[in-house]
């Protein structure tokens, strides 16, 4: 039992861990981590459930787990390895959508799954056998996409991040919103959630 | 389980006959009570590490494996006097936005945006799908963005 509440106490770290995405945006008082896992669980269930053909118990366990690892690895941003210090360059920066080469996008991508994989297994060193498997392969499968849940959530999960910067964007006029579009028009191809972000553009703008 | 046809490079449906090949290979092993040769495999993906463990994961990753071979649509090369045209398969090479980038366009399962591999079911994939070398597409929902068409590349089969 106190392997167990060692791993709650760890875990209750995201309570207070603020996304990354909002603070390198400068926005006041930004989510924190477990805030975000929250509102992708409700949204994966629910929007998962209108799709049909899904578990929705194991979408809602990969959506509880997908950020855990996030405990010893923090968040990443696509803008990490070529932030400025020069908070008006920081500025500018945030108004455009970062490109990579294709060699640049395999080495980042290759390194955060180390790097995730890594504070994972860390986390749950200590669980008893079952759910210690269990988590690691609801993240193997949301990072991978080995099955309908993954693959979906994978999107879900973003879609909630995309709703958080419009509300951030109503209240703040700010993060930027060019670069959210640029990004969501090349990544989401999922039919709901394409629905969705039709629904969440005519309610914003 | 999906029922959609699932539309794959010639890499993409490879790789996942391989996968299918590997896993079976290692139920039959471990129901057998050995140890598996892919055990020992230097290329060994983390992925089989946690299979190993487990028969029923095994087990319901080969059953969504046989659902994607069993609607899967093997993305054919285009004709040479086609490939002038952004298809399925096509490496597209764009200005955007002032920066340059480069897609390949693939099917859902194979989609990876953060690889480059851009669905052709998102709305920049189905919006360059026809477009030739040179033409300025138009994405405008609620942001104008055009994708000016700076190459597109085929790979030889």
């Amino acid at each position: 039992m106190k392997d167990l509440l060692d791993f709650f106490i760890e875990v209750g770290k995201l309570k207070r861990m603020p996304r990354r995405g909002w603070i390198i945006n400068q926005i006041k008082n930004p989510e924190s981590i477990a805030e975000h896992i929250f509102r992708s669980a409700l949204m994966g269930w629910i929007i998962g459930e209108m799709k049909g053909n899904i578990n929705v118990e194991k979408l809602i366990k990969i959506a509880l787990i997908h950020d855990l690892c996030e405990v010893y690895a923090g968040d990443t941003t696509p803008y990490d390895s070529i932030l400025p210090r020069n908070k008006k360059k920081l500025r500018e920066l945030m108004k455009t959508w970062p490109r990579f080469s294709t060699s640049e996008k395999k080495k980042k991508i290759s390194e955060k799954f180390r790097k995730e994989k890594k504070s994972l297994q860390k986390l749950i060193s200590k669980l008893p056998p079952k759910p210690k498997k269990e988590i690691i392969k609801l993240w193997l499968d949301y990072e991978k996409g080995l099955t309908p849940e993954g693959r979906f959530f994978h999107q879900a999960d973003r879609m909630e991040n995309f709703l958080q910067a419009y509300e951030y964007w109503k209240k703040y006029e700010n993060p930027p919103l060019g670069p959210w579009w640029l990004w969501a028009r090349e990544f989401f191809d999922d039919p709901i959630l394409l629905k969705f972000m039709k629904v969440l553009e005519k309610k914003f703008h | 389980m999906e029922e959609k046809k699932f539309y794959l490079t010639k890499e993409g449906l490879a790789k996942i006959k391989k996968e299918h090949e590997d896993l079976k290979a290692l139920k039959l092993a471990k129901t057998a009570g050995e140890i598996p040769k892919i055990w020992h495999s230097e290329d060994l993906n983390p992925e089989y590490l946690s299979f190993q463990e487990d028969l029923s994961f095994l087990e319901v990753r080969i059953a969504e494996l046989e659902n994607i071979l069993r609607n899967a649509e093997l993305i054919k090369p285009l004709p040479k006097n086609k490939q002038s045209i952004v298809s399925l398969g096509a490496k597209v090479l764009v200005q955007v936005d002032g920066q340059t980038d480069e897609f390949t366009i693939v099917g859902s399962l194979e989609a990876n945006p953060s690889l480059g591999k851009i669905s052709n079911e998102s709305p920049v994939g189905k919006a360059l799908l026809g477009h030739r070398v040179g033409e300025e597409v138009l994405v405008s929902s609620p942001i104008r963005t055009i994708y000016k068409i700076r190459k597109i590349k085929y790979q030889t089969s």
